[in-house]
């Protein structure tokens, strides 16, 4: 079966690092996001305002399973051909 | 996910051209956002459970702490309630007033003590200040107001119970 991969495995390595670039960007965005998402539903609860740490952890969890399929888009790099 | 490797990983590691190893180490780092990003969701779900389902336990009752007599004007006296752990501060203000706090910095738990005159709760690890009337924070790092305790009067005995919320109205600061 083929798939974009194939064609992304075979693409210039600028568009490539490009595309990893990105990536990671947004990666790092979120993380940085779900930081501040538990700092302040931790500050909330221990202040005895506990109806900020539902909301926060499900936004948490979204934002983990947006990065965790856009590692589908990974680019794999170039790999030469082996012959089987 | 389909990247299939069927190399031993030392090659994978150690690969002979120098391209692959620059992109090796990218995917990588990116998998490990993503374990970070895993990690930080995980923390997130413990804090959401812990405060909805297991509420730190209220202090029920009156506990007696000591005689009036015992502390003089603008002095302190630290106190631990039987069946906890938690040190708290009972101070007799300036003007006559009593007050009780948690002896636990909001910042990172140093024990904070009662500047005399100054009508100021210090905390000497970061320089923390919290009004010694209300428990709110003043300046320094603290996030949130210091936890309080209703101070009773019984004839020349001085209780506490749990605090009333309206001394200190404990809000999280984003
Ligand atoms: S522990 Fe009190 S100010 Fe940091």
């Amino acid at each position: 079966m083929s798939n974009f991969k194939d064609a992304q495995n075979k693409a210039h390595p600028n568009k490539t690092n490009t595309l990893m670039s990105a990536l990671i960007v947004i990666l790092i965005l979120n993380v940085s996001i779900q930081i501040w998402l538990l700092y302040t539903g931790l500050n909330n609860a221990l202040g005895k305002n506990k109806d900020v740490a539902l909301p926060a952890f499900i936004a948490s969890l979204v934002l983990f399973l947006i990065g965790f399929f856009w590692l589908y888009f990974l680019p794999m790099g170039y790999r030469e051909k082996k012959n089987k | 996910m389909s990247d299939q490797v069927n190399e031993p990983h030392w090659k994978r590691d150690f690969p002979i051209q120098r391209t692959e190893a620059t992109k090796v180490s990218r995917r990588d780092f990116a998998r490990f956002l993503c374990l970070v990003s895993g990690g930080l969701a995980t923390g997130s779900a413990y804090v959401a459970v812990k405060a909805n389902f297991f509420p730190p336990e209220e202090i029920k009752g009156e506990h007696f702490v000591c005689k009036a007599a015992g502390v003089p004007l603008g002095g302190t006296r630290s106190f631990v309630i039987e069946g906890s752990s938690i040190p708290y501060i009972l101070i007799h203000l300036e003007d006559g007033s009593w007050r009780a706090y948690e002896q636990k910095c909001t910042h990172l738990s140093c024990a904070v003590y009662y500047k005399p005159g100054s009508g100021q709760i210090v905390c000497p690890c970061h320089e923390g200040f919290f009004d010694a009337m209300t428990g709110e924070v003043l300046a320094g790092p603290p996030p949130r107001p210091l936890p309080a305790l209703e101070v009773v009067m019984r004839g020349e005995d001085v209780y506490v119970k749990a605090g009333n919320e309206g001394i200190a109205k404990n809000t999280g600061r984003m």
